[in-house]
Parts: structure tokens; sequence; C-alpha cells
């Protein structure tokens, strides 16, 4: 997928006017916010849970190698096949090679952020792959062509009547209006597909090392369908994303839908370990893991490797007051939101992403929901810390910091530039006391005004007042 | 060099921990914070399981299944004809007027009746393990899922199920399968609605 | 005991009557007060633009102003957070500097904080009548756990009630030099908390950080509020709402 992170600034102003999107995305308060909240409320005590998830998470990087290792022996003793992917690319090369050695025609798919980074689909249908999305809201993206715009709520940016519209169009059937309907009518396009597929691609939200499986949580049934119908199941995931055991893997799953949807569970958790026994009627008869790496390795040992304990769970996007007003386009790639603003520079070039550090008002929001206490805020400020050192800050910034860093090292300087700043903000500000426009400060006096200054400055006000 | 061993040389000049005893931490299994105590699986599961829009029958028997079953289709108005795992092939569905079949399930097969392996209080969930005589897709692809659960096969918690799955078989079956109510979607305007691609109603006889 | 104030560039810039209600404050509850001439700006701007190296030279700067105080206190949650939180995580040496900048991180306060924990006062000097709405400002909030503390000083307030807003724990907007650069949604962000002030039925909303402040009144002046009054806790606390002494 193209980044398109440079043009932040232009697509966020858009957003902000999309009255359509800005009524999709005024839903995240109840339906994610609130949802959240009322789901860990309900566990009796979520900081505990919370902090053995995150033990689990920072002990598994700690040894990510043997980790890796031990998941990889385990599965391929139960007749997986485990593939490495340096790059996007490598794993569209992988599954290429693996639908042309089956002759598959058609592969479904299940919801894969992965997928999405490497653009798999595209390569697939390049390679004469028909490749159909079958989680509905990917689907919807799909008919659209457009790319996700939250990591869990892929058409979250959409309203009803659209996909409406969209169905109307694309299926050539009648137009359906209520969202039970349009859920049937792409349940019975689907159907088809899912008993005609030759493969089935899906993400993995955890590899288990104890026994060489992959865990899926789904809600809709397609990931189980795609990775129990199809003859040969592909499954992609991300280095980072193995846990030691069963035990491990139920407190992350016991966190990661309550942090995501607000729901206790997911309708179905899948643990998926081998191929299809001798004498089973279903499930695959080839299963191959990829492993992506992509740039996570090179985060081990860094200050951002806090990072790659992400479950993916979207809980910092879902309370991120910059996301809630932009929406997830905004953000240029696969990932947006705060976790977005510190992978995309890592896995697609800090040059190729600028203003996504800085897009944020560093509130914390988004760290104090997330279920494995990534410090993101931190993360954030230290990626602006690389952008600083390589000099990619833009001149003004840095002009206007180092002329204030030059007087805040001359308290005289100091003085008398705040003092004349007062002063003619003052009279700038009028009988009214206020600025509704400031040189330079277009950014802050197109929507707000600027209280004016009292004219003199604390600092001279005090000195007049000591009698010492 | 190939890709593993570039990705596994970069993560060992990287990590900077001590190495960890892999197979020691496996075997610890150690479990994360659980719910407290349950003063009644089955009333927290029976709650639970409502709550995720799952239907729940009790009955005294095995034997009092296909009415229960018999009942709920007549109630839902749905047709008689079901898929069924063998384990409960030898029930009486004659004399509920329904008939069953043990075959590879098709897309248009509408009903499936499945056993579980156990069923978990916390969640309301029931765990299925794939296998020769118990096939995944039987709960999957059919409209309507009906599991039949002995309550005594209700325990706490997912880390209890597991306990007991490594008591019972020692290795995992091919596909674990946690089911939690009816499949579900809420892509469109976050709006949740029952029965996407999987199972749109699901019906738990508690023996 | 001998207790710093450490203004914040902005109030010394922007609104002198916070300082001064502050100073009230402190020397109402007997302490007494040092206001270092030669303190500026406690380097935030830098440091969340990454430049860290500035960040450290300030943060040596205002370990030796502050060097003789027992405590140093900040009306603002994020200036106070910057000195108590970030300043350690920049240095990670045992020099004579970074032992001065710990030394100085610990016994930093921000103000509310202060009258509360440490000084535990029992009553505040001010008088304020009318229906209140508190912001809570980001970094006091989640990096220094201020909620209770300036809800307790107003509660000994008897003419203050206090309406608390849907989402008082929301960002503002404001972030810095954010204001500047997003300027369309930190005015998106200001807005929705103005429609949550309007909603709460308070007359006036009230923070701990004059960066919130300005944005929160800027927007509401913009929209035609002129009468929705925006005040600093230290000003209500201390009676002395907006008015500058000296003038």
């Amino acid at each position: 997928m193209q980044v398109t992170a440079l043009r932040f600034k232009r697509k966020a102003k858009q957003n902000l006017r999309n009255a359509r999107l800005q009524s999709a995305l005024s839903k995240i308060q109840v339906r994610f916010v609130q949802a959240r909240a009322d789901a860990i409320a309900d566990l009796d005590d979520f900081e505990a849970v919370r902090q053995r998830a995150t033990a689990i998470r920072e002990g598994v990087l700690a040894n990510l190698d043997a980790w890796l290792e031990r998941f990889e022996q385990e599965a391929t003793r139960r007749g997986a096949v485990v593939h490495w992917a340096e790059t996007a690319a490598d794993v569209n090369r992988i599954v290429i090679e693996i639908a042309q050695a089956n002759q598959v025609k058609k592969a479904i798919k299940s919801k894969s952020m992965v997928s999405e980074e490497c653009a798999l689909n595209d390569a697939l249908e390049a390679a004469g792959v028909q490749v159909v999305e079958t989680d509905l809201g990917e689907y919807i993206l799909q008919l659209a062509h457009e790319a996700p715009s939250h990591i869990v709520a892929p058409v979250l940016h959409k309203t009803k009547d659209e996909v409406s519209d969209l169905f109307a169009k694309k299926h050539d059937l009648p137009r359906k209006t209520g969202i039970a309907e349009l859920c049937r009518e792409a349940r019975d396009i689907l159907r088809p597909h899912f008993v005609s597929a030759d493969m089935g691609i899906s993400g993995g939200n955890f590899l288990i090392a104890e026994t060489g499986s992959v865990l899926l949580v789904t809600n809709e049934g397609n990931g189980r369908m795609t990775t129990t119908l199809p003859r040969v199941h592909v499954a992609i995931t991300g280095i980072e994303k193995v846990v030691p055991t069963l035990e491990d893997a139920t407190t992350l799953v016991r966190i990661l839908p309550r942090s995501a949807t607000g729901q206790d569970i997911t309708n179905y958790v899948s643990v998926l370990t081998g191929v299809k026994r001798a004498d089973e009627s279903d499930g695959p008869e080839q299963f191959h893991i990829i492993l992506l790496d992509n740039g996570r390795s090179a985060m081990l040992g860094t200050e951002l490797q806090s990072m790659l304990r992400c479950i993916r769970c979207g809980a910092c996007m879902n309370h991120c007051p910059v996301y809630q007003s932009v929406g997830g386009h905004a953000y240029g790639w696969v990932y947006p939101g705060p976790m977005g603003s510190i992978l995309t520079p890592l896995y697609a070039g800090l040059a190729n992403t600028l203003p996504l550090p800085n897009a944020s008002t560093l509130c914390g929001a988004c760290a104090e929901v997330c279920p494995v206490s990534i410090p993101l805020p931190d993360l954030l400020r230290e990626l602006r810390h690389r952008q600083s050192t390589q000099d990619l800050r833009p001149w003004r910034e840095r002009l206007g910091l180092r002329v204030w860093m030059w007087l805040a090292l001359r308290p005289l300087w100091f003085a008398r530039a705040t003092a004349l700043a007062s002063r003619v903000g003052h009279r700038l500000g009028g009988a009214k006391h206020r600025l509704r426009w400031l040189p330079g400060a277009g950014g802050w006096t197109h929507g707000r005004d600027l209280p004016a200054p009292a004219g003199k400055t604390f600092r001279a006000l005090y000195r007049a007042r000591k009698p010492r | 060099m190939s890709a593993r061993d570039a990705i596994l040389a970069r993560i060992r000049s990287a990590s900077r921990g001590p190495s960890a005893n892999v197979e020691e931490v496996i075997r610890a299994h150690q479990c994360g914070p659980q719910p407290l105590a349950y003063g009644d699986l089955v009333q927290r599961f029976v709650e639970r399981a409502q709550r995720l829009a799952s239907t729940v029958e009790q009955v005294r028997s095995r034997h009092d299944v296909p009415r229960a079953v018999a009942h709920y289709l007549e109630h839902q108005n749905l047709n008689r004809a079901a898929l069924c795992w063998p384990e409960f092939l030898d029930l009486d569905w004659f004399g509920a007027r329904i008939s069953v079949a043990a075959q590879r399930p098709e897309p248009e097969d509408e009903i499936g009746i499945t056993g579980a392996f156990c069923a978990i209080a916390e969640t309301g969930t029931l765990m299925l393990l794939s296998g020769h005589d118990t096939p995944a897709a039987t709960s999957l692809l059919p409209e309507t899922h009906i599991a039949v659960v002995a309550r005594e096969r209700i325990v706490a918690t997912m880390e209890d199920a597991w306990a007991l799955l490594r008591q019972a078989h020692g290795a995992l079956p091919r596909a674990v399968n946690f089911i939690s109510g009816p499949s579900r979607t809420a892509d469109i305007e976050q709006t949740v609605t029952l029965g996407a691609h999987g199972p749109a109603r699901v019906l738990i006889v508690l023996i | 005991m001998r207790v710093g104030l450490f203004l914040t560039c902005l109030v010394d810039l922007m609104r002198p009557s916070i300082g001064f209600a502050t100073l009230k404050l402190l020397e109402t509850a007997a302490c007494e007060v040092i206001v270092p001439e030669a303190q500026t700006c406690c380097g935030q701007p830098s440091y969340n633009a990454g430049d860290y190296a500035a960040a450290r030279e300030l943060a040596i700067k205002l370990a030796l102003e502050f060097a003789d105080c027992d405590y140093v206190v900040v009306p603002s949650g994020s200036c106070a957070s910057m000195i108590r939180v970030h300043y350690p995580s920049l240095f990670t040496d045992d020099s004579e500097p970074a032992r001065r900048v710990r030394a100085l991180a610990a016994r930093t306060y921000e103000l509310t904080d202060f009258l509360v924990n440490v000084l535990k006062l029992q009553t505040v000097p001010g008088h304020y009548q009318g229906r209140l709405s508190y912001h809570d400002s980001c970094s006091g909030l989640r990096e220094l756990g201020v909620k209770q503390q300036p809800r307790a000083l107003l509660a000994m307030l008897p003419d203050v009630e206090l309406k608390e807003m849907n989402q008082c724990e929301t960002c503002c907007g404001f972030g810095g030099t954010f204001a500047v650069k997003f300027g369309d949604i930190s005015t998106q962000m200001a807005d929705n908390k103005c429609r949550n002030i309007h909603a709460s039925g308070a007359n006036a909303v009230v923070a701990g950080d004059l960066g919130c402040l300005l944005n929160i009144e800027g927007r509401l002046r913009r929209i035609g509020d002129a009468a929705t009054r925006v005040l600093h806790i230290a000003e209500v606390l201390a009676g002395e709402q907006g008015e500058v002494p000296c003038k």
C-alpha cells in the first residue's frame, strides 16, 4: 500500500469538513470508548491483567529468537510449513509461489492488516489469482477500492447509505436499506466463494510457541471458513506475535477484545495447529505460516522496542482525540492513530511520514488505555527526536526554537523580549483584550482568538511591587 | 544467508536481556490473573451465554435432548432436518420428528448438532475440538448451531479448559474453536448484527 | 519552608495574574516564597519537538536557579511534569548536573498537588460565587495524578457549585506547538471542549494550565461566547480573578 502520510494535513482538513465522516466518527465515543470502559469494569482487576499481559509480551521480546525457533520447530512438527519474509515483497512472492504450486485460482481472505501492509491483494491479482475479502468490512473496501481507516473496524468511515449504494451498484440487486439486510446480502454473495476457493489467507493474532499454533480472534465466522474449507491455508503475521503458552495467549485474549470492541470475548477464538488429520473430513491439507519482519527486528533493543508489544486492539486510536477528529485515512497508510504514527515511520521511513509523530498533543489518552502499557507519547516524542537529529524538522520550526532557546538561556534578553511582546500584544488586543489575527500564528488565529497579554510581564510587575 | 537466518541474526544482535529457558517457561504454564471464583458455574455460564444471544435449554438427561431440540425448532419455525455428530445418533430423534444425518457438512445444511469438549463459565463459551467424529464445519456452516453439553463439563475459565484438554488428549487437535454465541458483525456503523458468515442462532442444551 | 515559584513562561508573558494568585496562595499558607528572577522556560517546547539537547541545557539552568529551595511549585501541570517526570529521563549519567536535576525533579510539585498533599490546606483565601466546570489538563492528570486535588480545593469555597462536564479528561487540543501546526484539528478539539462546557451548565471553566485556558478561551470568544469566564485554578482559589495588581 502506498504511503501518503506526507499529505496528512491536507487530508485532515478535508476530513474535518466531511460531514458524513464526522457523523461516522462521532459513534466512536459510545461504540468503542464506552463499550471498552464497561468491559474493563467487568474484569475483577484490569490493572493486574494488564501488567501480566505486558510482562508476557516483554518477556517474549527479550528472547524473541528463542521463542520464534521454538514456535517454528513445533509448528513444523505438526505439519505446518513456516516461511520467513524480510519484506512485504517477500511475503507476496511466497504467497504467489504457494498459489502457483497448488494451481490456486481463487483465494478467500479473512481480515489481515499485515496483508494490507504488503498490498498482497494487488500482487495476487497481478499473478492471476482472484482474491475475495470475506470480512464484511474488508469486502466493502474491496468493492469500493478503498483502504481501511481503522484496524478493527475497517469501514468505520462509511455510512450505511454509502454501503447501500455500493452494494446496489456492484451486486446488481435491488437497493437494501437496513443494516441486517445488507449483512445478509453480503453473506449470500460470499457463501459460494468459501466453498469454491482453493486457498484461504488469514492473519494471526498470536503464535503459540508451546504448540506451534496460530490463534485467531474473529466475530463473523469468515475466519473459521477461511481456515477450514479451502485445501491450502496461509497465515501471515509479524514475527513479534509469538507468545510462550496457551495460558499466556489466554491472558491476552482476556484483554484484547475488551480493549478493542468492549466484548468479553470474540465470537470465535480459534487455535489452529497443523494440517487436516488423515481421518478428518475438514481442514486444510497444507498450512503455511509466513513470519514477516519488515522493520520489526530493527526496533528491538531500541527506545521503540515496547511498540512490538502491540496486540492491534485499536484502543489507542479509539481514544485519540486527533483520530476521532480526522479519521484513519488521513494517516496515509495501513495503521492509523497513535500506534500508526509510530509504526508507519518505522516501516515506511521517517522522511516519508514527517507529520505523523507530530500530529498528537501527547495528551496520553492512548497510553492510559493500552492493554500492554506501551508508552505511546514517549515513543512519538522519540520519533520527533529522530527527526530532529536527522535534520528533518521544518526550517521555520527549527529557527523558531533556536531563537526561543537563545532567549531562554539569556534571562536579560528574555525579559526584554517578553516585555516587548506583552506590550505590543496588549495594544493589538484592543478593548476586547484579544487578537483575531497574528502574523506567523495563522494556525491558531484561523479558528480561535488569542487572548491578549496583560501589557506587562509578571517579572516587571513583581519587581515594581517588591519593596525590597 | 536465508531470510530466516538474517532475521534471527538481527534479533540476536539486538536482544539485551538474559536468555530465558524456553522449555522451563512452557512447562510452568503460568496463568495470569483470573476472575475470582464463581459461586455457581452453571448459573454463570447460562447468564453469560444468554448475554451473548445464545439460547439455553436445560434438560434432565441425554434422552430429553431430542424433545428440547424439537421444541426449539418448532418455536423458531425451522426445518427438522439436521446434521449431527455421531455421538448423538443413538438418541430418539425419530420420536421427536427430526431427521438427523452424520455426513460431511455442506453449505446448504440448515441445522448442525454438535457436542462440546467443555464449556467456560467466565464468558459463556463452548469449546469444540475438531476430529474425525467432530468435524468443525458442523458448528460453522449451518445457520442454526445446536450444542449439547453436560453440566459437569462447565469449567470456570479458559485456563481450566486448557488443563482439561492436556489431561484428556495431551496434544492439540487441528482446530480448537471457542464459540461464544451466534456469529456477528458490527462493521456497518458499528451496529451489531447477528448471523454474519457463521450461524445466526445458537442453542445450547445443558444436560 | 522555602518555596521556589516557577511561574512558567506563559504565565509570565500572557497572564501575570495567575502568578500573583499563586504567590498569594503560598504566602497565605506561610511559605517563604522565592521567585528567581533569571527563570525563563522549562524547555518543554524544545523537548516535545525532539530537541533533547536544548531541553537539557534549560534543565540544568533551572536546577541551579532553584537549588536553595525546599520545594518548587509550578502553576501548570505540563511544566511541572516536564520538570518532575521528563527532566530525569534526559539525564542517564551520574554527573553533578544530572544529580542536581534529579534532586530538583523530586521536590517539584504542581500547585494544587502541593497545596493539598504537601501543605495539606484546609482553607483557601479566595471567594467565588458561581457554577464552575473543571477541565483536567492532560499532563497534570496523566503524568502527575492531579485529579482530586483541584476539586478538593474548590470544595473549600462554599459558594462554588462544581458542574462536571462530559469528557472533562479529554484533551482540549492545545498541545503546545500542535495548536499552531495543526490548527484545524486543534480548533475542532477545542470546539468539542466548548460544547461540553456549555452543556455542563457552568458559567466559568477552570483549569490548571494556562495553555489550555488560552485555547479554550480563544475558541469560546471566536464562536461568540463572551460570557463564559475562563479561569486558572489559582485565580479562583486566591480570589484574584483576572485582576492585575500594580497596573
